[in-house]
């Protein structure tokens, strides 16, 4: 690692914060969403693939820590995915127009699941606690092989989760105020308008 | 709940952090490389031995709460619906071995003694400082997400309804913490660099924990084990 | 002189007006106090970070004209690695100059003099007088995070001064605090701190500062409206009247006295008595 700018290193804890926040409204809301990856996706189109493969080490690494549950270490090759493709789906301006930023969190949603099936599947046998292994356990009980089924619960839970955080992040990026848009020229250009 | 660290003076407490660390590492190695379901079995004994020994015994009741889903999900998915207990009770054992070494790990290693640990070994500042900023940010942006809640709540939040309208209700309350967040970048920045982070001097561990003879030989020795039980389970 | 601007004019990105335009002074002479004054925007934080090197360099935006600071160039690599440290900056928000990397007070203390590479004696002897200076050795084992608004700013100043600047840049360094301890800050700190420094306060509430202050600088839309001795400058009416000035001025003009005004209680009393 290069000597790495003090805005990067102010930014990039806040951006981890954020994706171990969001979990609190999804909570409220009631939603099957994770939301724990939008502070990442933010990074990558603020600062760059590489300040977002920090984001993504890091959150994953600090999520084990703080929830206590090293389970979810094994997962960070998903979070690093997110964070490379997000990368790269902002330079090349993704958050242009609605239909590109659904398309682009689709194709996520879709690459994370198949990323975090072997994992899920291979490692814990399709056991990896909360929501999504509840789905698997229908689908398995319902008579569909288990390891379709573990795919098919991370498939329906990621695709979704990946397209409302790519919206978050586009509503974002439109929302923040001239001087701090000025302050990040990659979110103009994630945005299109260079 | 009670997840971190828990003052206390055991062999753990004690050792260097990178020890601890080696041998966390090697249990949840271990509980991939012995076979089951007895080595994962003797594994589990081992490490709740262990958190007793450390004094440490609270983090089982911890540990009780995070793995109790993995035992009830195992049985089903393999116990029941695949018909293999067997497969069942290993994969219980060894997430279980993994998951009480890591509570051990969290209740006896300081973070600070950990940062100071990497900084002596010429790690670089900036990794040292982010993964330190991390865990004191992340408690106070979960703090600020539930007062915007609260002041949501003060406003008539709905919280139910169709799922688009109830994702449309997450913006109003996800957009004040990111923007909040993203406004307070550049103040940090500038303190940051105000106190010497950006300075090219190598910085000075505040107080680097001894690592001693017994340290490292309980690394070397931990590695050459596992190296060991990995041989003996690809050859067998 | 320990700062000197040539015609500086300063944006910030996204901005059209100037923060500081065509700025051409000198300050921050060791043992000198200067205080820098002025409304709300009108450039008195600017000055500072530019003077520290902090803004371009960390806040974007757009520099014209010179600055040399210790005889160095903030805006260049080598400058800013020659300054680190030199210049002490105290920000007026304490809350966002946490380093986030400290459990206590004192490794907040330690925090900075451990980024210069200091040995671990040095850093001890530095953060030891700066407790000791600032009255808080009581609070050094606390976790900052638990301190009072008014804690905090004590303890983001002496970390600051713990690494012994040649010039300090105080923005606001008193908001947060009581009443008892601004006059400690004045009346004792700031004294003891300008025998090894050059300092520069920025505030907009000068009652206090006077008493410390050689040399007034008042700040308008970013340029200089007034330099020099504070009593002939902030005793003035026209700063009276614009709010530039201290409460005893603004009592001492509505009560009908001649210019130029007291600027402290016991000056306004003296008046009286005589």
């Amino acid at each position: 690692m290069a000597h790495m700018n003090t805005r990067l290193l102010a930014l990039i804890p806040l951006a981890v914060g954020i994706n171990l926040a969001m979990g609190q409204f999804v909570a409220v809301m009631q939603l099957p969403l994770f939301l724990d990856t939008v502070g990442t996706i933010l990074v990558a189109a603020l600062a760059g693939p590489w300040a977002a493969v920090t984001t993504g080490v890091l959150s994953q690494v600090v999520f084990t820590v703080v929830s206590g549950n090293i389970v979810w270490i094994w997962f960070l090759p998903v979070h690093l995915l997110i964070a490379v493709y997000s990368g790269f789906a902002a330079r090349h301006r993704v958050f242009r127009s609605l239909p590109r930023t659904l398309g682009a969190g689709l194709v996520l949603g879709a690459a994370a699941a198949t990323m975090a099936w072997p994992i899920a599947y291979l490692v814990f046998g399709g056991v990896t606690s909360g929501g999504v292994t509840i789905v698997t356990t229908l689908w398995s009980g319902a008579g569909i092989p288990l390891k379709w089924a573990v795919y098919l619960a991370s498939l329906s839970a990621d695709v979704t989760d990946k397209i409302v955080s790519f919206l978050l992040v586009r509503i974002v990026l439109h929302s923040l105020p001239i001087r701090m848009a000025s302050r990040f020229p990659l979110a103009a250009r994630a945005l299109g308008r260079t | 709940m009670i997840i971190g660290y828990q003052p206390g003076t055991g062999p753990l407490h004690r050792a260097h952090p990178l020890t601890t660390l080696t041998i966390a590492g090697t249990v949840a190695a271990l509980a991939f490389v012995l076979p089951g379901p007895v080595g994962p079995a003797v594994l589990v004994l081992a490490v709740v031995l262990t958190a007793v020994f450390e004094k440490v015994p609270r983090i089982l009741r911890v540990a009780l709460i995070i793995a109790a889903p993995f035992w009830v999900f195992a049985a089903l998915l393999h116990g029941v619906i695949a018909q293999d207990p067997t497969r069942a009770v290993t994969l219980s054992a060894r997430i279980t071995a993994m998951i009480v070494v890591f509570l051990v790990v969290l209740a006896s290693v300081h973070p600070a003694r950990l940062v100071d640990a990497l900084v002596a070994r010429r790690i670089p500042f900036e990794l040292a400082y982010l993964l330190s900023a991390t865990l004191q940010a992340v408690p106070r942006l979960r703090a600020r997400a539930r007062e915007i809640i609260a002041a949501q709540r003060c406003r008539g939040l709905r919280v139910r309804g169709p799922f688009a309208r109830r994702i449309g209700v997450v913006i109003p309350l996800a957009l004040p913490l990111i923007l909040g967040a993203l406004a307070e970048v550049d103040e940090r920045a500038i303190a940051l660099e105000a106190r010497g982070a950006a300075s090219p001097s190598r910085r000075t561990p505040l107080n680097p924990p001894v690592d001693s003879t017994v340290d490292r030989l309980t690394r070397w020795s931990l590695g050459v084990a596992l190296v060991v039980a990995l041989a003996i389970r690809v050859l067998a | 002189m320990s700062v000197e601007f040539t015609a500086v004019t300063f944006r910030y990105p996204g901005s059209a007006d100037p923060a500081l335009s065509n700025v051409s002074i000198a300050l921050g002479e060791r043992g000198s106090i200067t205080v820098l004054t002025g409304a709300l925007g009108a450039g008195c934080s600017t000055l500072l970070l530019v003077a520290a090197g902090l803004a371009p360099h960390v806040t974007g935006g757009d520099l014209q004209g010179a600055v040399r600071t210790l005889g160095e160039n903030g805006t260049t690599k080598d400058g800013r690695a020659s300054l680190a440290g030199r210049v002490g900056t105290l920000l007026a928000t304490p809350w966002t100059q946490l380093s986030g990397m400290s459990f206590t007070v004192w490794e907040e203390i330690a925090f900075g003099p451990a980024n210069l590479g200091w040995t671990r004696d040095r850093i001890d002897g530095a953060v030891d007088r700066a407790l000791a200076t600032f009255d808080i050795a009581r609070l050094a084992e606390r976790d900052p995070q638990t301190l009072s608004g008014g804690e905090l700013q004590l303890v983001m100043f002496a970390a600051v001064a713990a690494m012994e600047p040649v010039l300090l840049l105080l923005d606001e360094p008193v908001q947060e605090l009581d009443p008892r301890r601004s006059d400690q800050v004045y009346a004792e700190v700031l004294p003891t701190l300008a025998e090894q420094a050059g300092i520069v306060i920025a505030t907009t509430n000068v009652d206090r500062a006077v008493d410390v202050a050689d040399r007034v600088l008042v700040l308008d839309n970013g340029r200089i409206l007034a330099d020099g001795d504070p009593a002939p400058i902030l005793g003035g009416s026209t700063m009276v009247a614009g709010g530039r000035s201290t409460t005893a001025a603004r009592i001492a003009r509505d009560a009908g006295f001649s210019e130029p005004y007291p600027l402290t209680v016991d000056a306004l009393i003296q008046r009286v008595v005589s």
